[in-house]
């Protein structure tokens, strides 16, 4: 059973489709990313899944079925814009969050001090939200969000305004709650952490899907056929390729549309190269968001 | 519903629990211990208790009865004789009295008499001194007959069915409805305020987001109105607190004090009128607070709401000289207008059952109705950033 399942829904705001027949699933206990440009219609998508808006047409299925209230408890969800109490202090926030999502006061203190704790917080916990700097409100939300231990995670842009070291910490968090078995859905511009980190994405673009799959599968669908090599010596002439351009130390061989890898691998074995690298170049999802948003390839 | 008593328990500790809002609390009783102590200050001023002469030619105060004893909170002042006016004058220039009469001989005929005084004589102490010329004057008299005109008429009003009476001691009972809808009005307005401007933050401030993935727009709403209930009665609580410590501590030397009391009708209108209202309005400055993108247009558009509430208040000597006209029986009928009215006219007029009846099903169907509109407007406006939730659309979509 995935854990999220949407089917050709729509939504319109007057004359703009903001999600137009989107259709795609998230399975249980995988790194999901979602990701699209600004005004895409990800914030539309993930309101609709979470029963914020009600989708025009297409049905949505969240942990085996329609949105329930007693459903909210097992999901946990950070806007892209943050929403934290400011004028009360951050243990009250946390602790009043904590237990709108089913968990008594002395439950969520017991489960927010570790986090506090994990994160740096502990000794502002009795500081109003306000008086925390932008990163700090960003690591409170996101323990406000894991709390009551979601089956279902969603995150929008979570690492926005992070430095590096916190940066990693989230991410080690992520990793952490999805070995435990949590689904967690990723919502983020920033590529290279949803490459890093995901296992599957959909890119969705003026409200409809240009790329679903696992990551792997997409990149490799991108893929430009050229080869990245590092090897000592003269690589000019090698059978089908048709031009060399260094890149970070290597060469990047960019090949005739119908020339095999592996022939020029055997060329490269044949010449007597000691071959450090070889490998199929694989485009960055950077890259690919940037040709899909620019109508270069991208089908759903 | 345990997240609606938990929206409502962060709602009322969010504001009660708050300097702003203590402030408040007890600004209204300090502002009324002012009041009070002005007024005994005023009467301290008028209460001038140094002893008065008299220079008495006519006889009347030879052997003279003691005067009749005062009424709170006026204190008693003594009377000196003197045997003729060069004394007088001279101990009114010593200082030692603040005034002396001179009571001709020809008083019983002529009814005239002279005062002499060097500052203004005020009321307390010239009042005490034509009661003890008074007494003496009817000492002869029947003691009843001289009771009744020294103490003059005390007339009580009484409705003909008998269930309210009005009379020189218990005329605070009669205003007591028109203080209590007051005050409840300024505790519902008060508790609104806060309300309107807790839903508009949790939009400004994108925690609404947070809050409709955790419960319903129905218990969030729910959670809302009976957390503002609460500080409402927190605030009317506080305030009754300080009333009855008031009562009790002045009873002693304050007369109209000793007859205060609170009547089961009023406590009926309190219930099916002045709740009903109270709910209707928190409703509504919800309502206000979801359609709108800011804290200054929600306070601009609560005039909407406190305008009707006070008219009853501006038009207060068309429902004291005419209670039972039409215009001021529509607006005891009418939603807004009718809490101040109703409870107005509980004090100058005897309600008809039906009156109370039709008027309190109005508030209730009007609570019902500024609830649902509430959650309507809730539901539509909770994630309209920076644009208005016009009102069309929220009945629209019904």
């Amino acid at each position: 059973m995935a854990a999220v399942e949407l089917t050709h829904i729509t939504k319109t705001f007057g004359e703009v489709r903001a999600v137009d027949d989107v259709s795609f699933a998230i399975e249980q206990g995988e790194l999901f990313g979602l990701l699209g440009p600004n005004g895409a219609g990800k914030t539309t998508t993930i309101r609709c899944m979470l029963d914020i808006f009600k989708p025009d047409s297409g049905t949505v299925a969240i942990l085996g079925g329609p949105m329930t209230e007693a459903k909210k408890d097992r999901i946990g969800y950070m806007p892209e814009e943050r929403g934290l109490y400011q004028d009360i202090p951050l243990e009250r926030c946390l602790g009043y969050l904590g237990s709108l999502k089913g968990l008594s006061p002395a439950e969520a203190r017991r489960r927010y001090e570790p986090y506090l704790e994990r994160f740096d917080l502990a000794e502002h916990r009795g500081k109003k939200v306000k008086e925390l700097s932008k990163g700090m409100q960003q690591k409170a939300q996101i323990i406000a969000t894991l709390l009551h231990q979601p089956e279902l995670l969603i995150v929008d842009e979570p690492f926005s305004g992070l430095d590096p070291v916190n940066t990693q910490l989230v991410k080690d968090l992520l990793r952490e709650l999805r070995q435990q078995g949590m689904t967690v859905v990723l919502c983020s511009h920033q590529m290279h952490l949803v490459e890093e980190l995901c296992d599957r994405i959909v890119l969705i673009d003026h409200g409809e899907v240009m790329l679903y799959g696992a990551l792997d599968e997409v990149r490799r669908r991108f893929s430009a056929n050229a080869l990245l090599v590092r090897a000592a010596g003269d690589l000019s002439g090698l059978p089908g390729v048709e031009s060399i351009e260094p890149v970070n130390g290597t060469v990047k061989l960019h090949l005739a549309p119908k020339a095999e890898p592996q022939s020029v691998l055997k060329a490269l074995v044949a010449r007597n190269l000691i071959v450090e690298q070889f490998e199929v170049a694989l485009p960055d999802l950077d890259e690919i968001f940037i040709r899909v948003v620019r109508g270069e390839g991208g089908t759903a | 519903m345990i997240k609606t008593w938990r929206v409502a328990l962060h709602e009322y500790r969010q504001h009660v629990f708050n300097k702003r809002f203590l402030l408040g609390l007890f600004s209204v009783p300090l502002l009324l211990l002012v009041m009070v102590g002005l007024i005994f200050l005023i009467f301290a001023m008028e209460n001038n208790q140094a002893p008065i002469g008299y220079v008495d030619l006519s006889g009347i105060l030879a052997d003279p009865l003691p005067p009749p004893p005062v009424e709170n909170p006026d204190r008693p002042v003594e009377f000196f004789a003197y045997p003729d006016e060069a004394a007088a004058m001279s101990a009114l220039e010593a200082g030692e009295i603040q005034a002396f009469y001179v009571i001709p001989a020809d008083y019983r005929t002529s009814g005239a008499l002279r005062v002499v005084h060097l500052q203004d004589l005020k009321y307390s102490p010239r009042s005490q001194f034509e009661a003890f010329l008074s007494v003496n004057l009817l000492r002869d008299a029947d003691p009843a007959v001289a009771n009744r005109l020294i103490e003059a008429s005390d007339v009580t009003v009484r409705s003909p069915d008998g269930s309210r009476e009005m009379s020189s001691t218990g005329w605070f009972n009669m205003l007591l409805p028109a203080f209590a809808g007051m005050a409840f009005v300024i505790a519902m307005f008060t508790a609104g305020g806060y309300l309107m401007q807790a839903v508009v933050e949790e939009k400004e401030n994108r925690t609404m987001e947070v809050l409709i993935t955790s419960v319903s727009p129905g218990q969030f709403m729910a959670g809302k109105i009976i957390g503002d209930i609460a500080i409402g009665l927190t605030q009317i609580a506080v305030w009754l607190a300080f009333i009855a410590g008031g009562i009790l501590i002045g009873r002693g030397s304050i007369d109209f004090l000793q007859g205060i009391q609170i009547s089961p009708q009023l406590v009926l209108l309190v219930v099916v009128i002045l709740f009903p209202a109270f709910v209707m309005v928190a409703a509504l400055m919800a309502a206000i607070g979801a359609t709108v993108s800011e804290a200054r247009e929600g306070q601009q558009m609560t005039g909407l709401i406190s305008l009707p509430v006070w008219i009853p208040f501006m038009l207060l000597m068309l429902i004291v000289e005419s209670p039972n006209s039409p215009v001021v029986l529509f607006l005891s009928f009418f939603p807004l207008t009718a809490p101040l009215t109703i409870l107005m006219r509980q004090s100058m007029t005897i309600l008809p059952a039906w009156q109370i009846a039709v008027s309190a099903g109005i508030q209730i169907l009007g609570a019902v109705g500024a609830v649902w509109l509430a959650g309507r407007a809730f539901r539509l406006g909770m994630l309209r950033y920076g644009k208005r939730l016009r009102w069309k659309e929220i009945f629209a979509r019904a």
